[in-house]
């Protein structure tokens, strides 16, 4: 069966959403593969069905039952996104991951909220030390009345009535707690992920 | 729970089952898998998400999956079981049936004790 201009044009702007949704989220050979079986699926049950008398009403009753495309790709980039995650444990497949679920389910949500903390907390202690020998003077330990108030970096000095206290072992100290926050929070995404893994193993329509 | 969401949850939870018993006896590409499921069962609601289990269950190393050109004017991707998906099957099978066994005798036990 050949498809008019315009059930063509409906097809491939189907393949087009699939295609550019999937693209967010998965590796580009990948995201090939899954639109080209997708599109072997529709040109299969569009060659198998009686497209008479009206096209447009087959059509879309074709696409129904595939599912719309932003579902798929929904359905395809979650397995795919977190199982390369708790699998490879990589930054950026993590960081994927746990946006893919923050947009998309509650509990992801709340938990993204948490794991930024983490890894925004271990990425200002890597810059306290990074900074330290560069502006020795506006990096330390803040103290307000001989009380410590903070870590950090203070630009162009301390604020008034404060004072900035610390020699470079600032910079072991800074380092050695951004690595702990920085293990410690991805540790806690990954078994996060793999619980969530876990969960939703065969738990797509 | 509602009735919907336990039948939800129970036809989600059988869909790779399902989707390892239409590969039992060899090769089917996805829309013949999903066609099988259907004259069979009603597990199939939406069905561009099964695709996305086919490519978790070949990414585990249960099936294989294999692009045929020529055959339809479109090409095919074909999955069959591989060894570990054929042996997955064979314990999903008898973990299944020992669990209906266990709840079919609690139904008959709850029935026979009904006044």
């Amino acid at each position: 069966m050949t498809l008019s201009e315009s059930g063509e044009s409906r097809v491939n702007g189907y393949l087009y959403v699939l295609e550019r949704s999937l693209a967010a989220f998965l590796p580009r050979d990948t995201v090939r593969d899954a639109v080209r079986e997708i599109e072997s699926h529709l040109r299969e049950r569009i060659a198998a069905a009686d497209m008479a008398p009206n096209e447009r009403v087959v059509l879309e009753k074709i696409l129904s039952e595939l599912g719309p495309p932003l579902r798929v790709a929904q359905a395809y980039s979650a397995e795919r996104t977190v199982e390369e995650a708790v699998t490879t444990g990589r930054f950026i497949a993590m960081l994927r991951a746990i946006w893919q679920l923050a947009v998309t389910t509650l509990s992801g949500f709340g938990m993204a909220i948490v794991f930024f903390t983490g890894y925004a907390s271990a990425f200002a202690f890597f810059a306290i030390a990074a900074l330290k020998p560069i502006f020795p003077d506006n990096v330390g330990i803040q103290f307000i009345h001989g009380m410590p108030i903070g870590l950090g970096v203070h630009f162009p000095g301390p604020p008034p009535g404060s004072e900035l206290r610390g020699g470079y072992w600032v910079m072991p100290f800074a380092a050695i707690c951004g690595l702990g926050i920085l293990v410690g929070t991805h540790r806690g995404a990954r078994a996060f992920l793999a619980r969530w893994r876990a969960r939703r193993a065969s738990h797509y329509d | 729970m509602t009735t919907d969401t336990w039948q939800e949850q129970l036809r989600r939870g059988s869909l790779d089952l399902a989707i390892l018993l239409s590969l039992s006896h060899g090769a089917r590409y996805g829309l013949a898998i999903i066609q099988h499921l259907e004259a069979f069962t009603d597990l199939v609601v939406t069905e561009g998400t099964i695709y996305p289990i086919l490519g978790r269950l070949t990414r585990d190393g249960l099936l294989d999956a294999t692009w045929v050109e020529g055959e339809a004017p479109h090409p095919r991707k074909y999955y069959r079981l591989t060894r570990a998906g054929q042996r997955r099957l064979d314990r999903m099978k008898s973990d299944w049936r020992a669990f209906t066994d266990k709840i079919e005798r609690l139904i008959r036990a709850a029935e026979s004790a009904e006044p």
